[in-house]
């Protein structure tokens, strides 16, 4: 079980995945008729267990993440600070000094006898930021399933409604009547667009809505788009709505939404940490970024300048993570 | 003049610059001369002045975004591909990138020359505001993973010059030590034209592209859903360029990813590399090649007409476009170690003389 738990979360696992993904993909879209492997109960297991890959990962990661950055280790030992990819000792530098150059950084503090660690951090959010558009994927692919499953169970879904000008359908317990149908023409005789004036009437709720091309009337669940329209023999206009249940729908913006929100915070927000240890002999600044490195090696770099000037003994090193 | 003269006038002089442009870098590869990269940036930074203004005329007398028809559509991504590159020009030098740039830039434009240029009317379906949102944005990823590519494949050529630098390093280091009096060899530094960046900066760039590359191609996927509901009833229909971006999604992923773990700085060049070959199945090839692969022409139906004109010549940029990739791709491959020359790479040139 452990092993199975490792393998799932493992990124190459995940990779691999993916690329089957891609390869069943590819394939179908190069033969006629091939999209029906998306629809497929192997693509749909490769979705799932890309799924469930991506829900393990972030479930083991997210709680040791959270308390590494709740409670994030203050006190730290020398060889750790002199590990990190940014360590200088500082001479003539009082910490409150070190506080004040800081600018928007969250800083913690504590005493262990003569010895002060403070820890300074910034956009611990971009921790995050994967784990929430992992969530997000996830909140997605629920809308999808909740559309596939309760979408198709509505007897309205797919159906077409064709409707006379004048006269009226009933629809899942409210009727949609067709006031009037334009086709607005360019200069050249190009369509410019379709419009289908039509009223809900729903008990005593009577609506007028236009539909266009790109405008269909959503309703209690269900979508009207315009489909075709014709004349009848007699002279009479018709138009042919497509119905479509928009059930699962909110669930797919709102994944995709927090799906985009966690891949900028992720790519965009780096976590920066700051220990600086100050005893009675030394004081001691180190410092990481999870992105940027050389950008935030720079800015320490910087507040080291102006702290200290000029400076008294310097280990420098740029190694990358 | 009037409009249309205007931006006549402002595509030809793009389209000479951009040739001109594409032959001093070429120059440039073979003879090494740094003033003819300046020459051929200035003369891109030109070209691309006059298209700018091409473009926003016939923005001006067609009254809507150049990004609908075919002709459009070409002109509009070399110009965003010759933005990009500009862009990247302002803070750091990295005008090497033309050669691979600029000739891209000339064919798309040679390509949309050859297409008919009258604008006509928006059908129905393309009037939405998402026309001026997911074209454009779908373009710009497409133009940051042209920079990714331009940098993972100078990055995979460095890696390999300098590899065989130190091979060399090792046969000397051989010879030095059974002859003692020839001087010790200098460590081996890259020449020539990859001599203005590290292979850090490179995988850097490469890996800053795909992050300003990836979030827009989500968001292009994500637009280009709300537009196919609300024009279509359907935010996801399998249809092929819709799968190709997912794929295209999916690649850059797998390479986020691989950023995040101690994989090789090659390998994800060449996820890099596989993700640009896959933007670009998506923008000509599903148009243009997947028409002679079904039976039925069923494939840029939809909102995706930009990809007209003639399936034989467009099939002939995209084949011409991804042979060229492919090329250069099996030009990076380092020679097999010869079994007669030293052992190569891991031999670090700081470590010391090896004992013999």
């Amino acid at each position: 079980m452990r092993f199975a738990i490792k393998v799932l979360t493992s990124i190459r696992f995940a990779a691999a995945t993916i690329g089957v993904i891609i390869l069943v993909s590819v394939i179908g879209t190069l033969y006629p008729g091939g999209d029906v492997v998306f629809g497929s109960p192997l693509f749909l297991a490769l979705i799932g267990i890309l799924a469930i890959s991506t829900a393990l990962c972030s479930l083991t990661k997210i709680v040791p993440l959270w308390r590494d950055v709740r409670r994030p280790q203050i006190e730290v030992s020398d060889h750790f600070m002199q590990a990190l990819p940014y360590f200088v000792r500082l001479s003539g530098v009082s910490l409150t000094q070190v506080r004040d150059s800081l600018k928007g950084y969250a800083i913690r503090e504590t005493k262990n006898g003569s010895t002060t660690f403070l820890l300074a951090q910034k956009g611990r959010v971009g921790r995050f930021g994967s784990h929430i558009a992992h969530f997000g994927v996830l909140i997605l692919l629920l809308g999808v399933a909740i559309g596939a499953v309760y979408g198709n169970t509505n007897p309205y879904n797919n159906k077409i409604a064709v409707i006379q000008e004048g006269g009226s359908q009933q629809v899942d317990g409210f009727s949609l009547r067709l006031d009037d149908f334009n086709v607005s023409y360019y200069n050249n005789g190009a369509v410019r667009d379709y419009t289908a004036t039509v009223t809900v009437l729903d008990g005593n709720l009577i609506q007028t809505h236009n539909v266009t091309v790109n405008g269909p009337l959503t309703y209690k669940g269900l979508t009207f788009y315009l489909y075709g329209y014709g004349v009848t023999p007699s002279g009479n206009a018709w138009v042919a709505f497509q119905i479509k249940s928009t059930s699962g729908l909110p669930l797919v913006w709102v994944g995709a939404a927090v799906a985009l929100v966690g891949i900028m915070l992720s790519l965009y927000v780096p976590h920066k940490r700051i220990w600086i240890k100050e005893s009675n002999q030394s004081t001691q600044l180190g410092a990481i970024s999870n992105k940027s490195s050389s950008r935030f090696l720079n800015e320490i770099e910087g507040v080291r300048a102006k702290l200290e000037s000029p400076p008294h003994r310097v280990e420098y090193s740029t190694r990358s993570e | 003049m009037d409009a249309v003269a205007l931006e006549h006038l402002g595509f030809e002089i793009a389209l000479g610059t951009y040739l001109i442009s594409s032959v001093l870098f070429v120059l440039y590869f073979s003879i090494k001369k740094q003033r003819l990269a300046e020459m051929g940036f200035t003369l891109a930074l030109f070209g691309f002045a006059f298209q700018t203004l091409a473009l926003a005329s016939r923005w001006l007398y067609a009254g809507y975004p150049p990004w609908v028809s075919t002709y459009e559509v070409m002109s509009f991504f070399a110009w965003a591909v010759v933005g990009a590159y500009v862009i990247l020009n302002v803070k750091s030098d990295y005008k090497s990138a033309g050669v691979l740039i600029a000739p891209l830039a000339f064919v798309l434009l040679g390509f949309a020359s050859m297409q008919p240029t009258n604008p006509a009317p928006l059908i129905p379906a393309l009037q939405s505001v998402w026309i001026f949102i997911h074209v454009p944005i779908i373009i710009l990823a497409y133009c940051a993973f042209v920079i990714a590519f331009a940098a993972s494949v100078l990055y995979l050529f460095k890696d390999k010059q300098l590899s065989e630098a130190h091979m060399k390093e090792g046969v000397n280091r051989q010879r030095d030590a059974a002859s003692k009096d020839t001087p010790p060899s200098r460590t081996p530094e890259s020449t020539g034209i990859l001599a203005n960046f590290s292979l850090e900066q490179l995988d850097d760039l490469a890996y800053k592209s795909v992050a300003v590359g990836f979030p827009l191609l989500t968001i292009g996927i994500i637009t280009g859903a709300i537009w196919a509901e609300s024009a279509w009833g359907s935010y996801w229909s399998w249809d092929p360029i819709e799968t190709w971006a997912l794929i295209t999604w999916f690649v850059f992923l797998v390479y986020l990813h691989a950023k995040t773990q101690s994989w090789s700085a090659s390998l994800a060049a060449y996820i890099a590399a596989l993700g640009f070959m896959s933007a670009i199945c998506t923008f000509l090839g599903v148009g243009y090649v997947l028409p002679f692969l079904q039976t039925y022409i069923n494939v840029s139906t939809g909102l995706h007409g930009y990809a007209g004109g003639g399936a034989i010549s467009g099939t002939v940029l995209f084949c011409g476009i991804l042979g060229a990739v492919l090329l250069l791709l099996l030009a990076t491959r380092k020679k097999p170690p010869n079994a007669t020359r030293a052992p190569p790479a891991q031999t670090d040139t700081e470590s010391g003389p090896t004992p013999q």
